[in-house]
């Protein structure tokens, strides 16, 4: 009688979702006074990890391949600053600053990809590099401050001028207040990864390489190329993200995006997909980054102190890895 | 020479198992097996793959618990919870697998875990001691300070049954000890067993190799599907007998009559002077062979031979071949598998687990993954006609698997394989090169993969076929390439190859 | 799986690489050369002054205001020659910044140390070196250097809690978003704050450490909108912290009537936000760069000086923010 329970709690389905079903079940409890029963806190939730996302679905593709990219957080920095720098500075359109700042994330994916397809780098050597280089490029083309609406002058004060348009629509909300833009846009890039890996040939060249690179090679499967894309799309999903980082806070910070890597690792990881690489999926990224983000909401809208926050979030990063554990 | 062990004169007794079960899930993997090892035998442990054969010495020497029944050593009855209280009883397992660190030096591996010390400090002069005389046993002339990845991988083998010696003492376990050994190494290690067994030790010896097994066993128990079929003296099982013992009344493929030779195509191989260079060396010098629609050239030779090399340098994959290739009666320049596979050609490689098959993926997707370009015209995936693809495969190689979507690494070694060979026949290749197609597979398994051969000959493909088991070798190929060390120095047809001929040319120049 | 050999070399190659980096971090000098050569007439007796500036980490907006502050003090005297280092925000890197200044002999060593203890003994050493050094916004242990300039951030969170109890009429609710809570002056700025509110019907009801960071802020500001229906004024320990705050809450559509407020007032940040309109009011926590070149001059020149300047801070209001603010009541 209990052994249907029994099976379900140990099948794959249940394990991906078992973290992500623990919070959810410590929002319900600890509701901030019924604040988690609001639709605002969900929406916000979403919006303050689409960010994140945005860079997990880089990140899957090319953990998928068995590598690992440490430079997205800085080419999410160099980004948002490029962006705010094209379009409050120098007033481009957004028809041109957008192409343009997805153009930089990529050129700076190619870099990482170039060095670890062709260079033979370790893959965290090469991104380690590439990760302070764009940080440096980041404070070069800011003067290492930020680019935000206040327009130094040539005679020592500030120029006030008005946020773009483009960055108000991307912060903008909809479904009648009840989606956050970014959140819609994380939405398209996980499309976007879960079209390529599952639908087509390059998505599954990257699972072939992740899991034995030789037989893949030996396959004839473009190995070299293959990275390539991995890392290109990492840095554009990177560039994705920046432009709306960049947009929620109305400025280009240099400093912006440190550290957020390792959030966004922990997000593919929680989600089930191992770094060894060759096994998961998007689908797992969804579920880690879903609850990664709930997990900070609900410390957040409880206004639990940081040390508790630290402490939980690590506990919940064990539950969620030892539950997707493959018991071999 | 002296025996391995530090305690050679423990008394010498018998070790029984029995009523051994041990269940998995709701699978009984091994099922009552009862068997008695005496002392001084070779006691070969037969049956297909999957039979129980690893689980049950698993069970002997402590790495596997939870079982039902008793093993006992002369009349104490006993249980190991690990393999080190096994161990401390005498009884130690040479694994299938190698257990060293490529990293380290020869002697640090072999006393690894178990180093010579004086308060904690390593007597590094008594372990380059105990090292030697190791080596010496198993017959090797190795420097001991040599680090274990420069060495080929079988020294590798025969330095880890070195090592394993060390600890030996009343019973050793051997699983397909000759796996990745050559024919001049194999004769090392049965010098070895020799040795042992006339120091009155058991060896339990798993092997699917025949003539092994006939040279070997004093003793041997047939398991199939975890039942103890039985157990027979040696002598009175004959070679036929002992294969419908381990397979049972299941159909047998055997492979059809190689008898006429009639009707070879056009050649689609023909190489004039071929040097194979990797880095500064020279693996292959001034070969010249060829390989007609229709026919499989086996070639032979042994470690150093440079065979393995010339089938990686064509196929673009490692080195680089010069000379005159031409594939297909046009000029051909390998580049890399990619373009090599668009110009009909596979290679099997050797290693199914390091190059051949992507094990986490599903047996659809490592099945179609060679063939996938054509499968998924402009890049978007038509996952239906990959899972028809792979069906259709599935069901043509009788390949035995829970369902196409499990992962390839959870098969058995034989279905393993016959998804490495499905793989490339999904290319339609016109060009088979096929490295040890047979290496680590069952009986049964093996059979199946010689009736494939068979039937990719009847349908014009050219076969360059290598492996190490001579009588596989003759049965399977029309003409045979004798290599030695990077030059051609025979070629024999079926009609005058004899096994003899082949071991000859091969050691020629040794001879010589 | 993994190639030990390859990854060592690779690991001496992260090594350099991290050296290199090190390496240009240190030696990012910007030079004020002064124009010597223009005033070329009278070189009778004049001589120049080398002043060493070791500033702890310019990754932060406030300090390069500092530096740009220092340097812009220091244009009006062209007998200075300044040398401008950032340690990034490690003391090891600075302390061994001030050996070199030591090794260079600068006639003035200014520093913004990053730690206190980790600083202390580099400073004495200059000081036995017979070096004058200006100690400035972070102090270090004991009192072996020459002059400290420092703002209080206590003062200044006292005064804006003062200031808020006034504008809400001595009732109110206010959400807090403080500061990293490890660090000393989001500390004091939140003793200051509560110091200012006691005895009031001013009271906190939500707060929560955004880290000093703008995201953050927005994050935790989320939070504190989800929870409360209601709140009448939002403080944040710096003003990209209201910043963020202010995002979040128009994002919410209750920005009105909620004032916020903020400290720092950089003029590329807090001075912004009040003539947009986004803070009400900004308190200004000083540089000190001014103050570091006149106390500088008085040291060389061998004339009396304080040892210890605490600097004096402005507030800005929509109404004097073009004025350059008015002094702390």
């Amino acid at each position: 009688m209990n052994g249907r329970l029994k099976g379900f709690l140990v099948s794959p389905v249940f394990r991906a979702f078992a973290a992500l079903i623990l919070v959810l079940v410590l929002g319900l409890i600890f509701n901030a006074d019924g604040a988690f029963f609001k639709i605002g806190t969900h929406r916000d939730a979403l919006r303050q990890i689409s960010v994140y996302g945005c860079l997990a679905c880089g990140l899957t593709l090319v953990i998928l391949s068995g590598g690992i990219d440490l430079a997205v957080g800085s080419i999410l920095g160099l980004t948002a600053v490029f962006f705010a720098l094209v379009t409050i500075h120098w007033g481009w359109s957004p028809w041109i600053g957008i192409p343009a700042t997805l153009l930089v994330g990529a050129a700076a994916g190619a870099v990482s990809g170039c060095l670890v397809a062709w260079g033979r780098l370790q893959p965290f050597i090469a991104t380690l590099a590439v990760m302070v280089s764009a940080r440096g490029l980041a404070k070069l083309i800011s003067h290492g401050e930020k680019v935000s609406t206040a327009l130094p002058t040539s005679d020592g004060n500030v120029k006030v001028v008005d946020v773009p348009k483009i960055f108000r629509s991307i912060d903008s909300q909809i479904l009648g207040g009840n989606l956050s833009t970014v959140t819609l846009i994380f939405f398209v890039c996980f499309l976007v990864s879960l079209i390529a890996l599952t639908r087509h040939r390059w998505g599954k060249y990257l699972y072939a390489i992740g899991g034995n690179e030789e037989a893949s090679r030996l396959s004839g499967v473009p190995v070299a190329w293959s990275k390539l894309a991995a890392y290109v799309g990492c840095g554009l999903f990177a560039a994705v993200a920046g432009i709306c980082q960049a947009a929620q806070e109305q400025q280009g910070d240099p400093e912006g995006g440190a550290g957020y890597e390792l959030t966004a690792i922990a997000i593919v990881v929680i989600g089930g997909t191992s770094l060894l690489g060759g096994r998961g999926g998007i689908g797992l990224t969804l579920l880690g980054m879903l609850t990664i983000g709930y997990l900070e909401k609900i410390l957040s809208v409880n206004a639990v102190p940081e040390s508790w926050r630290l402490i939980l979030t690590g506990g919940i990063i064990v539950v969620a890895v030892l539950a997707q554990r493959n018991r071999r | 020479m002296s025996a391995p062990a530090e305690t050679p004169n423990r008394d010498r007794l018998p070790v029984r198992m029995r009523g051994i079960t041990k269940q998995y899930a709701s699978q009984k993997v091994v099922d009552a097996v009862s068997v008695e090892f005496l002392p001084g035998e070779v006691h070969v442990l037969a049956g297909e793959n999957g039979a129980g054969k690893s689980t049950l010495v698993k069970i002997l020497c402590g790495a596997v618990g939870h079982y039902e029944g008793e093993i006992e050593i002369g009349d104490q009855p006993t249980r190991f919870a690990t393999p080190h209280q096994a161990a401390q009883a005498g009884l130690s397992i040479i694994h299938q697998e190698l257990s060293l660190i490529p990293e380290m030096s020869v002697v640090d591996n072999l006393v690894l875990g178990t180093e010579v010390c004086r308060f904690g400090f390593v007597r590094t002069a008594s372990s380059r001691e105990e090292a030697r005389r190791l080596l010496a046993f198993v017959g090797l002339d190795l420097d001991i300070d040599t680090l274990v990845r420069d060495l080929p991988i079988s020294l590798c083998q025969l330095v880890e049954i070195a090592k394993a010696l060390r600890s030996a003492g009343r019973l050793i376990v051997m699983d397909e000890p000759t796996s990745a050994l050559n024919s001049t190494d194999a004769e090392r290690l049965f010098d070895v067993i020799a040795k042992l067994k006339a120091d009155g030790r058991i060896v339990v010896y798993i092997s699917h190799r025949m003539e092994e097994i006939r040279r070997l066993a004093d003793r041997i128990t047939v398991l199939r599907d975890g039942h103890h079929i039985g157990t027979y003296p040696a002598s009175e099982l004959t070679d036929d007998g002992l294969i419908t013992l381990m397979v049972g009344d299941k159909e047998i493929l055997t492979p059809a009559s190689n008898s006429e030779n009639a009707g070879f195509g056009p050649a689609v191989l023909a190489l004039r002077g071929v040097n194979v260079t990797r880095g500064p060396t020279t693996l292959v010098s001034n070969a010249s062979l060829e390989v007609k629609a229709g026919e499989v050239v086996g070639l032979a030779g042994l470690q150093g031979s440079g065979c393995s090399e010339l089938l990686h340098a064509l196929f673009g994959s490692s080195g680089k071949a010069t000379g005159e290739i031409e594939v297909l009666g046009r000029k051909f320049v390998p580049h890399n598998p990619k373009s090599s596979i668009k110009n009909g050609m596979a290679l099997l490689t050797n290693d199914r687990k390091g190059s051949g098959l992507v094990l986490p993926l599903s047996v659809t997707d490592n099945t179609t993954l060679a063939a996938l370009p054509s499968l998924s015209p402009r890049g978007w995936r038509k996952t239906a006609n990959e899972q028809a693809a792979a069906a259709k495969m599935a069901k043509d190689f009788h390949l035995r698997a829970p369902s196409l979507d499990a992962a390839v690494g959870s098969l058995s070694g034989g279905n393993q394989q016959k998804v490495a060979l499905a793989k490339w026949a999904l290319t339609q290749p016109k060009l088979m090169l096929l490295d040890e197609p047979t290496r680590g597979i069952d009986v049964g398994a093996k059979r199946e993969i010689y009736a494939l051969i068979e039937r990719w000959k009847s349908e014009g493909l050219a076969i360059l076929l290598i492996t190490s088991e001579l009588p596989e070798l003759l049965m399977l190929s029309d003409r045979i390439v004798v290599m030695h060390r990077g030059h051609v120095v025979r070629t024999l047809d079926r009609a005058e190859a004899t096994g003899e001929k082949v071991i000859e040319a091969a050691m020629n120049k040794e001879v010589a | 799986m993994i190639n030990f050999r390859r990854h060592r070399s690779q690991l001496l190659v992260l090594v350099a690489m991290l050296a290199v980096g090190c390496g240009s971090g240190s030696t990012e000098t910007a030079t004020n050369t002064p124009d010597a050569g223009k005033g070329g007439g009278d070189t009778a007796v004049k001589k120049t002054f080398t002043i060493g500036v070791s500033q702890c980490n310019r990754g932060e907006p406030y300090r390069v205001q500092m530096d740009t502050d220092i340097a812009d003090a220091a244009k009006g005297h062209p007998e200075l020659k300044m040398v401008f280092k950032d340690a990034a925000n490690d003391s090891l890197k600075q302390r061994d910044q001030v050996e070199e200044f030591i090794q260079a002999k600068v006639d003035l060593l200014i520093i913004s140390p990053k730690e206190a203890q980790p600083l202390t003994e580099p400073v004495a050493k200059a000081m036995d070196a017979g070096i004058p050094v200006i100690v400035l916004d972070r102090a270090v242990i004991g009192d072996k250097y020459t002059c400290f300039i420092g703002a209080d951030n206590k003062l200044i969170g006292k005064a804006l809690g003062q200031w808020l109890v006034k504008r809400l009429n001595g009732k109110g609710t206010v959400v807090e978003l403080k500061g990293l809570m490890t660090t000393p002056p989001a500390q004091d700025r939140h003793a200051g704050f509560m110091e200012g509110i006691a005895g009031s019907d001013v009271k906190v009801v939500f707060d929560a450490d955004m880290k000093w960071l703008e995201p953050n802020a927005r994050t935790e500001m989320d939070s504190a909108l989800a929870r409360l229906p209601k709140f009448d004024a939002v403080f944040a320990h710096n003003d990209p912290g209201a910043h963020g705050a202010y995002l979040a809450a128009q994002a919410a559509g209750r920005e009105k009537g909620v004032i916020f407020v903020g400290i720092d007032g950089l003029p590329s940040e807090g001075r912004v936000y009040v003539k947009q309109g986004i803070e009400e009011a900004c308190f200004q926590y000083p540089t000190g760069g001014k103050e570091a070149i006149d106390t500088a001059l008085l040291i060389l020149a061998k004339k009396p000086f304080e040892k210890k300047i605490v600097l004096k801070s402005n507030f800005y209001t929509k109404e004097n923010v073009d004025k350059g603010g008015e002094p702390l009541p």
